[in-house]
């Protein structure tokens, strides 16, 4: 546990600098509140390829009530791109938190606006 | 376990906190709608300290309830001499004016190449300690239970103390604890700052558990749902909001199959159980049932 905490204490700040970008695309399904996401990541440029990428969902405005089970996206045959279906509980803003596990370990936050056809980033 | 298990057993532990602040004045014989604004100021405090300055997490944590408790103070110094539903609104604006004290606030620097800070209605993002520094969610659900047995110790001791009892008797009727020599502005002034505390510690580690804050995460479905928790699970022990917390989530979480119903059945289910028990489950009546049992 030690080693461990150290490790995490020496890693470059450097390393950490480097961003990861995500960029996220749903289609509604026709389901109730269901959605068929894309996920795009980016480290450095470069796509993000071979990555455990686990998505899940809250509502800013009530935060822990409304969520979602996470569920993990697929990698795609294009690298860095994912796929998820995501069970929403009602349309309108959305945190989703990607939680990324493999070459990179990272966690990030986007912001969607999930309407009747699709989702639209918050401005 | 997994990850949806530590999830929901974590937003229950973070939770807990506002609801035992809530529960905290509720037993002093304050309603408070607005324990969700110094959960705010714990989150924006706890991240700042944190993200911005550098601090260790048990510094930014004891930062946070500092804030969390001065901020409440200053509320009770201008609102305590209110009574019932007019402390209950004047906490509501309160807790309103902090949210949009959040959405002005603009203060940011580079940390490590990166722009942190609050950013107004933007949020405040990139509140990494506890990630950075590898702590898994199960790690995280540990240290959210840890600090959950030690407040629930405080308050077990002070329930069987002789402050407890005189924080109940100041809770039943305040005319005849003042007559009994209880200085009662005073009492209620540190039970509010005291309840701040609380609430800004769940704040603190919901910052830390989340890595983004935002000002809606403190509006006042916040505040309904903390009193909500403390009235469903009883007023008669702290157990009372925890086990309103579980049972709240553990209903909307149980109640997954009726999709677009849920919140319709949860609201009447929450209905049902207040008609059935006015004082919530754990009331007075019962918990002095079951010590007497004994």
């Amino acid at each position: 546990m030690r080693r461990l905490l150290l490790l995490a204490l020496l890693v470059s700040p450097a390393a950490l600098a480097q961003k990861t970008d995500a960029k996220l695309d749903c289609k509604f399904t026709g389901t109730d509140f269901v959605y068929d996401c894309t996920i795009r990541l980016n480290r450095g440029g470069e796509p993000l390829a071979g990555a455990q990428v686990t998505v899940g969902a809250d509502m800013p405005s009530m935060p822990m009530a409304h969520n979602i089970k996470p569920v993990r996206a697929r990698p795609t045959k294009t690298p860095g791109e994912y796929r998820a279906t995501l069970d929403l509980e009602m349309t309108g803003e959305w945190a989703v938190k990607l939680r990324i596990a493999g070459p990179v370990r990272d966690q990030l936050i986007l912001h969607y606006d999930f309407t009747e056809s699709g989702t639209v980033p918050r401005k | 376990m997994d990850e949806y298990a530590i999830g929901v057993l974590t937003s229950i532990g973070l939770l807990s906190f506002v609801a035992a602040s809530a529960y905290l004045l509720l037993t002093a014989g304050e309603l408070s709608f607005g324990q969700q604004g110094f959960f705010g100021v714990g989150a924006y405090s706890g991240g700042i300290a944190t993200a911005m300055l550098g601090l260790p997490l048990p510094v930014g944590i004891l930062m946070a309830m500092l804030f969390g408790a001065a901020a409440a103070a200053l509320v009770g110094l201008s609102t305590l001499r209110l009574r019932g539903l007019h402390f209950a609104m004047a906490t509501l604006a309160a807790a309103e004016m902090l949210r949009i004290l959040f959405e002005l606030f603009h203060w940011q620097m580079e940390v490590g190449g990166e722009t942190v800070g609050p950013d107004g209605t933007q949020g405040f993002r990139g509140i990494r300690w506890v990630f950075e520094r590898g702590v898994e969610p199960l790690g995280f659900l540990f240290i959210v239970y840890g600090m959950l047995a030690f407040m629930v110790l405080c308050f077990v001791f002070l329930e069987r103390s002789k402050l407890g009892a005189t924080l109940r008797a100041l809770g039943e009727d305040p005319q005849l604890a003042g007559m009994l020599g209880i200085d009662v502005l005073r009492l209620k002034l540190a039970v509010v700052a005291a309840a701040g505390a609380l609430a800004a510690l769940g704040g603190a580690l919901f910052a830390h558990h989340n890595t983004y804050i935002e000002p809606r995460n403190f509006d006042i479905m916040l505040g309904v749902h903390s009193l909500a928790y403390a009235l469903i699970g009883g007023l008669g022990t702290v157990f009372g909001p925890l086990l309103g917390v579980a049972l709240d989530l553990g209903v909307l979480e149980g109640t997954r199959f009726f999709q677009g119903y849920r919140m319709i059945v949860f609201g009447g289910l929450v209905a049902l159980l207040l008609v059935w028990r006015p004082r919530g489950l754990l009331d007075e009546r019962f918990v002095h049932w079951l010590r007497t049992r004994r």
